[in-house]
């Protein structure tokens, strides 16, 4: 029982903690200009982080190997090189938008300056990842972020049309700018599968000691987890939809995202909505701080984890507290973490190949995996997503710039 | 040890592990000897951002540039077993591994907390 109740709290942290920044806006912003249309999209990315998670899990448990090991191991020094390159730069873009958004959140609480409360964000942040067992982190984190849930309530309040919400989730494009189109289904593609969220899992899976006889947990994690967080991905687009489509308003700040709540809801929706975001946006500034030291100290070989003491990984712990402090800055420079979010998550899609066919190669490979190489099903959903996310590679640079950062 | 290892995909780039399970470092290369005509053998693994100048061009020498470490070199005769990691059978401290984390962690230490 006590087994059972542990999965079910892990799961309600992993809801909690599968929003990012890059959700948020990808989401609403899809909401308010195409309405219900995208909702399929958000299908299709979250059954692809699913079955690559589920696969960076299963390779961390049979192997005892983390992502960027098997990443280095598989395509070889250089080709790892190219992939570590782009994924810290991606990884550093991510961090800043989200702790941008955390003081963004701050200032809308509390009405303190801006820049003063970037200060205190990256101090807070900096104090809880070196003071804080992971453990509590992870719920913390993932408990407030539930607070996301109010988007749910909020899109129920803000009746929508229940049809026009089923036939978003059917595959269709209904719009006379397809252009437009594209680049926001790339987008919901890329917020849905960021790389440091499996950088991040499959680090865990390794510390935390799995074996084969996790398996069955790892896919309960990957199904259960994601998949209810998609199902906050849904209530973010269609109050996104029911709220702004139509109405000439372009949800460019997190404080518009969160009148999503408080239209329907009134103060106290407002309330929990900024609270929600900012445990979510503040859990995904840790797991993206992690996951960038991760990253290199499994390229480089040095001691790593997030369940060691901070004196346990000096490197590691060096590591990310010089990305903490980069990131402080570039946020300084008063870049905007809505614009921002959207440039990383266009450029993470561009380094999804990089990440995902190593993970491919390796989890099909017996030598490491034995018996529990891929089966026919990982095969065919991996390698469909591999397709994807080529051709979305390709095109998500062009679109962005065509659509002017989906400015249309 | 199994009887045969892929060297490409079955040692090299993979974890260095020292007697206690510490991670120190990567197979960044392998020294290879034999001529022509003879069977290769594996003499010693190569560690060390210096290695990685021969790996990748112009981006491994920024990177063995950006890392400044220098190379260790492992004889074969050292190595315990290879199985996911490639354990070895002294610490890392002995063979000279490992140093930037034990050079860094003094500083770390002054920090409050270091040891939670």
């Amino acid at each position: 029982m006590n087994k059972i109740f542990g999965v079910a709290l892990g799961i309600l942290a992993a809801i909690g903690g599968f929003v990012d920044i890059g959700d948020l806006v990808f989401n609403v912003a899809a909401g308010a200009t195409f309405g219900y249309q995208l909702l399929w999209v958000v299908v299709i990315g979250v059954v692809g982080i699913i079955t690559y998670s589920e696969m960076c899990g299963r390779v961390s448990a049979v192997s005892q190997k983390a992502v960027f090991d098997a990443v280095r191991e598989r395509v070889g020094f250089k080709a790892g090189l190219i992939t570590l390159i782009a994924a810290e730069i991606v990884n550093a873009m991510t961090l800043t938008a989200e702790i941008g958004g955390v003081a963004i959140c701050l200032q809308l609480l509390s009405g303190l300056p801006y820049r003063l409360l970037i200060v205190l964000a990256a101090i807070v942040l900096a104090i809880v990842v070196w003071i804080v067992n992971f453990d509590w982190i992870e719920r913390i984190f993932g408990y407030g972020g539930l607070c996301l849930l109010v988007f749910a309530v909020a899109a129920v309040k803000l009746h929508p049309d229940w049809g026009a919400v089923g036939h978003g989730f059917v595959p269709h494009v209904d719009t006379g700018n397809k252009l437009l189109y594209g680049y926001f289904a790339i987008g919901l593609l890329g917020a849905a599968m960021t790389p440091y969220e499996v950088y991040f899992y499959s680090s865990g899976a390794v510390e935390e000691g799995w074996t084969v006889k996790d398996l069955g947990l790892n896919r309960l994690n990957a199904i259960v987890g994601y998949g209810l967080g998609g199902f906050l991905s849904f209530a973010l687009m269609i109050v996104g939809g029911a709220l702004f489509l139509g109405k000439g308003i372009d949800p460019a700040t997190l404080g518009s995202i969160a009148m999503g709540a408080e239209v329907p809801l009134g103060q106290i929706g407002l309330l929990l909505a900024l609270i929600g975001i900012l445990f979510a946006v503040a859990g995904a500034s840790i797991d993206t701080l992690f996951s960038g030291a991760y990253d290199l100290a499994q390229f480089c070989g040095f001691e790593w984890g997030r369940h060691k003491s901070p004196a346990g990984a000096p490197r590691f712990t060096l590591t990310w507290i010089v990305l903490l402090i980069l990131a402080m800055l570039a946020v300084m420079t008063g870049v905007d973490a809505v614009k921002l979010t959207e440039f990383a998550v266009i450029f993470s899609v561009v380094a999804l190949p990089l990440t995902y066919l190593p993970i491919l190669l390796v989890a099909n490979d017996k030598a490491y995996m034995g018996n529990y190489a891929n089966g026919r099903l990982a095969n065919v959903l991996g390698i469909l997503y591999l397709v994807i996310i080529m051709i979305v590679a390709l095109t998500a640079i062009p679109l962005m710039l065509l659509t002017n950062l989906g400015q249309g | 040890m199994s009887e045969s290892i892929d060297l490409g995909l079955g040692l090299l780039d993979h974890q260095l592990l020292d007697k206690d399970g510490r991670r120190c470092g990567n197979v960044d290369d392998l020294a290879i000897e034999g001529g022509p005509g003879e069977p290769a053998e594996v003499v010693a693994i190569l560690v060390g951002p210096d290695v990685w100048r021969e790996r990748a061009g112009w981006i491994g020498r920024i990177a063995a540039w950006v890392a400044r470490g220098g190379r260790v070199r492992i004889p074969w005769g050292e190595v315990a077993e290879v199985s996911a990691h490639v354990q070895l059978k002294k610490t890392a401290a002995e063979y000279g591994l490992g140093r930037g984390d034990d050079r860094l962690r003094p500083y770390i230490e002054k920090i409050p907390g270091s040891h939670r």
